[in-house]
């Protein structure tokens, strides 16, 4: 019991900073909340180091520290501690500020969790966990849009998490087991392990923003805070992927033939995704469906588990990549404004937020040597590798497509301003500035480092 | 030992990188920055050459540095026969190009950092030895280009360079898969050129699918019919400079990795493809001599008379795949790899000219001009010299490689060779033409004022020029370097 709490210790901390920063809340401190949950995730960050390379469970198998559950803590932790900051000018002298640190601080556990799933019952309360507080903050600006997406976000939400309880109740009628290592049992019962499957990819799927799961996304990211958006498009989605291939480590293939089905989805969606970030206007609304897209690269890395050593790999450089481009984004949206006309010759007025801006998007399109570019020749290297070149050619020919999608924004950015285009909105100053530009910097140089400094990562994974 | 390489590929990246910080850095003193460090790069390169290639039938100069070891990916630069002289002519293109854009007074200091940065991502094609490098360079390539396209163009500026980088995007990525293939295909896995040439990986349909990738990929950069369509509205928007730079260097990224990844390790599916890539060559090449032959505009005629003249070193290298006689092959391969060359300092001298002949004239109509030779002479003079080395004039550059491709193909496919030849032909009657429409006849009265080349023009196109006589005249210095690395191959 010892051991297993000492191994839990990243968990564990990141409670208490959101208990006490909750705590703070009610003393009516928000600046102490705000920090306390920072202290919290910190220190979390610091346990989870401890953990690399270990290789194991604890509570009888059911919660798995392994590659994917230790790497989502080392990518989600100083993710949500930049998130924090990044919430902080937006929400800044709203009654219950403080709600908002802590609510981000516990909600990062649900996808810490889902990451670490060694049992189908940690399948569905991390899901949980990442919907519940997740749900209050997209309402948490209380405009008619916000509580209309969170409305959206909550009954689709409740939909699909109902459906995958009640799917994997006939996982558990055929193992007898919610451990997910007792999956392979599974081999003579192929309905039963497609209707569990479906059921798992259902909530999975909603929670990583995959077509056909995908339509709360647009709306309920547009209608949340900025930063809590760019929290919605990265924590869940990784904490979501990683779960499915805790998954896919135990499923046979001889059960249900999943890594076909995943390999579908991960055509339509960045396919979809892509088409759809085309006709966009709204940036919030174009990145939503480029990190659908993005979803669907992501998805390579869960098609070749198991068949393809690179698999693993590609799942955690793309998911730290993923991470600092796709927040980089957001934080430049968050700063500039929302609509595509507020860049109109940003390229000439905002040097560094524009060309910080270049950089986060040729990432995402997967421009060496950026970090996006790392993480998508290891996904299409393991594709290729697992034998579905098919689904290597298709991601190959949605990059070329999501080129179009973000030159959309790079084009106007370094044409001449027009008159009407507003200048960056002065209320962005002392404080505020600085809470941007920190997180910027970090998002900045882990997208330009980590295509040169992969191996740090490739180096841990095996 | 210096890692003279990597100081030389880089030293532009870092002056770039000056650039863009934010200190108080004048117009005036950004392009004396650009001047240098470009001259310096052509002297690192010289350093270079003198060093040589190295053993013969291998690399020289090997810099490696571990990068992801778990994955076999490393930095990896050095030179042979083949990327030595586009090293220099790489390095000898950028000062040209620094020297004539001295005329650029808005945003200069964004203009030269990102030439800079295009030099740097050029030279690291050249010398990269890691596939995955190459890739990172071949692709940092674009993103340079299409800032100069899409900042510095003329009128449809935005579209072409959104053309552009569309284009050859679709056009690199079968490149990576290419890539991709031959590492998973490699045992122990590896992106090591050195390796990957030494044993080919791949055989039978895996080989040939990857090759079918790599041709995609290629013939959108050199640019092959049917995949060039990019190349006329590029080459008109672009700045000056940029067009120097896209035609002398970058179409060259196509047929150097033609040569390097298809034809190096994938030899077996190339032999079986050659007769396909030849054909395709062929047909190129008249497409691009007879679309030349129909344009008014004289940057567009430039820029179909590259589909001509690339045409050429791919059939070069698609007789040397072809044939099993080392001789032959040393011959088409010496010709093909003398003709990027050739074509780099040519072509460069001709975007030059016509971009100071617009600079004056404000327009690129064949039929505004006449009677240069009388207005400007020194301009015309030169015109007509680049025009006639276009043409494949003996004693000038395009001479002795063309000589050497045709030969080598006359070799393989002679039916081949016949047809391009009439290639030559129709290149010669559009350049007459040109010439007798620009620079003879009656002087038109619209251009008697027109300034002849000042001292700022004549430092950036005279140099280039006397280079085009010197290979045309004495080729035998660059064959050298090349034909050590030739006639190792095959067999």
């Amino acid at each position: 019991m010892g051991r297993d709490l000492a191994l839990l210790l990243p968990e564990i901390s990141l409670l208490i900073g959101a208990v006490l920063a909750l705590c703070a809340e009610m003393l009516h401190r928000p600046r102490w909340a705000m920090l306390l949950s920072l202290i919290g995730l910190v220190v979390a960050f610091g346990w989870s180091l401890t953990l690399l390379g270990q290789q194991t469970s604890v509570f009888m198998g059911t919660y798995r520290i392994d590659t994917l559950g230790v790497w989502a803590k080392l990518i989600l932790l100083p993710l949500v501690a930049l998130v924090i900051i990044l919430v902080m000018p937006e929400v800044q002298g709203s009654d219950r500020e403080g709600t908002v640190y802590s609510l981000l601080a516990f909600t990062t556990l649900g996808p810490v969790v889902l990451a670490s799933a060694g049992d189908v019952m940690f399948l569905v309360l991390g899901v949980l966990l990442s919907s519940l507080g997740t749900f209050a903050l997209v309402a948490y600006p209380r405009t008619d849009r916000a509580t209309e997406a969170g409305m959206k976000y909550f009954v689709y939400g409740s939909v699909t998490e109902a459906v995958m309880i009640f799917g994997l109740t006939f996982w558990f009628g055929a193992t007898g087991s919610t451990l997910l290592s007792d999956l392979p049992k599974l081999q003579n019962a192929p309905l039963l392990a497609a209707a569990g499957f479906i059921a798992v990819l259902i909530g999975l799927g909603y929670k990583a923003a995959i077509v056909p799961f995908h339509f709360w996304s647009p709306d309920a990211y547009d209608g949340a805070p900025v930063a809590i958006a760019a929290f919605l498009s990265i924590a869940p989605k990784i904490g979501a992927i990683f779960a499915l291939a805790q998954v896919g480590r135990d499923l046979s293939v001889e059960a249900i033939n999943w890594p076909l089905i995943l390999a579908v989805l991960a055509a339509v969606s960045m396919t979809y995704g892509n088409l759809a970030a085309l006709a966009q206007t709204n940036l919030i609304r174009l990145l939503a469906y480029s990190s659908i897209a993005q979803a669907g690269y992501f998805l390579l890395g869960n098609v070749a588990m198991g068949k393809s050593g690179l698999a693993m790999q590609a799942l955690v450089v793309f998911a730290a990549a993923y991470a600092a481009m796709n927040l980089g984004a957001f934080a430049v949206v968050a700063r500039v404004g929302r609509e595509l006309e507020a860049f109109n010759g940003l390229g000439r007025t905002a040097p560094w937020t524009g060309g910080a801006m270049v950089i986060f998007l040729l990432s995402l399109v997967g421009v060496p040597p950026l970090a996006g570019f790392a993480g998508k020749i290891l996904l299409f290297g393991a594709a290729l590798d697992a034998g579905y070149t098919w689904l290597a050619v298709t991601a190959i020919l949605n990059s070329v497509l999501s080129l179009a999608v973000y030159l959309r924004i790079i084009v106007p950015m370094y044409q001449s301003p027009q008159p009407q285009s507003q200048p960056i909105p002065a209320r962005s100053q002392g404080l505020k500035l600085v809470a941007y530009m920190m997180v910027w910097t970090v998002a900045f140089f882990v997208t330009v480092g980590l295509g040169l400094f992969v191996q740090m990562i490739v180096g841990q994974v095996k | 030992m210096v890692p003279l390489i990597s100081i030389t590929i880089f030293l532009p990246l870092l002056a770039a990188a000056l650039l863009v910080l934010p200190l108080p850095i004048s117009t005036r003193t950004a392009h004396l920055i650009g001047l240098t460090v470009s001259g310096l790069t052509f002297l690192g390169t010289i350093a270079i050459w003198l060093q040589g290639s190295g053993p013969a039938g291998s690399f020289g100069q090997i810099e490696e540095v571990a990068w992801i070891p778990s994955l076999g990916v490393a930095y990896r630069v050095g030179v042979d026969g083949f990327s030595l002289p586009l090293v220099l002519l790489t390095t000898s293109l950028f000062v040209v190009s620094m020297i004539y854009s001295l005329r650029i007074t808005e945003r200069a200091r964004s203009y030269i950092a990102l030439f800079l940065f295009l030099e740097t991502s050029c030279l690291g094609v050249f010398v990269a030895l890691d596939l995955v490098l190459f890739y990172v360079f071949f692709e940092l390539t674009l993103v340079g280009m299409y800032f100069i396209i899409a900042g510095w163009g003329y009128e449809k500026r935005q579209q072409a360079a959104l053309t552009f980088f569309i284009y050859t995007l679709l056009g690199s990525l079968p490149l990576l898969l290419a890539i991709l293939a031959l590492y998973l295909g490699s045992n122990p896995r590896t992106f090591d050129v050195r390796a990957l040439i030494a044993a080919p990986p791949l055989t039978g349909l895996a080989a040939t699918l990857t090759l079918i990738a790599l041709l995609v990929a290629f013939a959108v950069k050199t640019p092959l019919f049917p995949f060039h369509t990019w190349l006329p509205a590029a080459h008109v928007e672009a700045p000056t400079a940029g067009s120097v730079i896209l035609a002398g260097v970058m179409l060259k990224l196509g047929t150097y990795g033609l040569l390097r990844i298809g034809l190096q390790m994938l030899p077996e599916a190339f032999r079986e493809l050659a007769p396909f890539i030849a054909g395709l060559a062929v047909f190129s090449a008249l497409y691009g001599a007879l679309a030349a032959l129909g344009q008014t505009d004289l940057k567009r005629m430039i820029a179909y008379t590259s589909v001509n003249h690339m045409g050429y070193v791919v059939l070069g290298i698609a007789a040397a795949a072809a044939t099993t006689n080392r001789a032959t092959l040393a011959l088409a391969l010496d010709g093909a790899t003398l003709q990027m060359v050739s074509h780099g300092i040519v072509t460069g001298s001709l975007f030059l000219l016509v971009g100071m002949l617009q600079d004056r004239a404000h327009t690129r109509q064949i039929n505004d001009f006449g009677g240069l030779l009388k207005t400007t002479p020194m301009l015309g003079w030169f015109f007509i010299l680049a025009a006639f080395a276009s043409l494949g004039l003996p004693a000038l550059a395009h001479f002795p490689a063309e000589f050497q491709i045709f030969l080598g193909a006359f070799g393989v496919w002679p039916i081949a060779a016949a047809l391009t030849v009439l290639g030559i032909v129709i290149t010669a009657g559009l350049y007459l033409r040109a010439i007798q429409a620009v620079c003879l006849g009656e002087a038109n009265q619209r251009w008697a004022s027109l300034p002849d080349l000042n001292s700022r023009e004549l430092f950036a196109v005279v140099p280039l020029l006397l280079l085009v006589v010197l290979v045309g005249i004495l080729p035998g210095w660059l064959l050298d370097v090349i034909h050590r690395t030739t006639e190792r191959l095959g067999g």
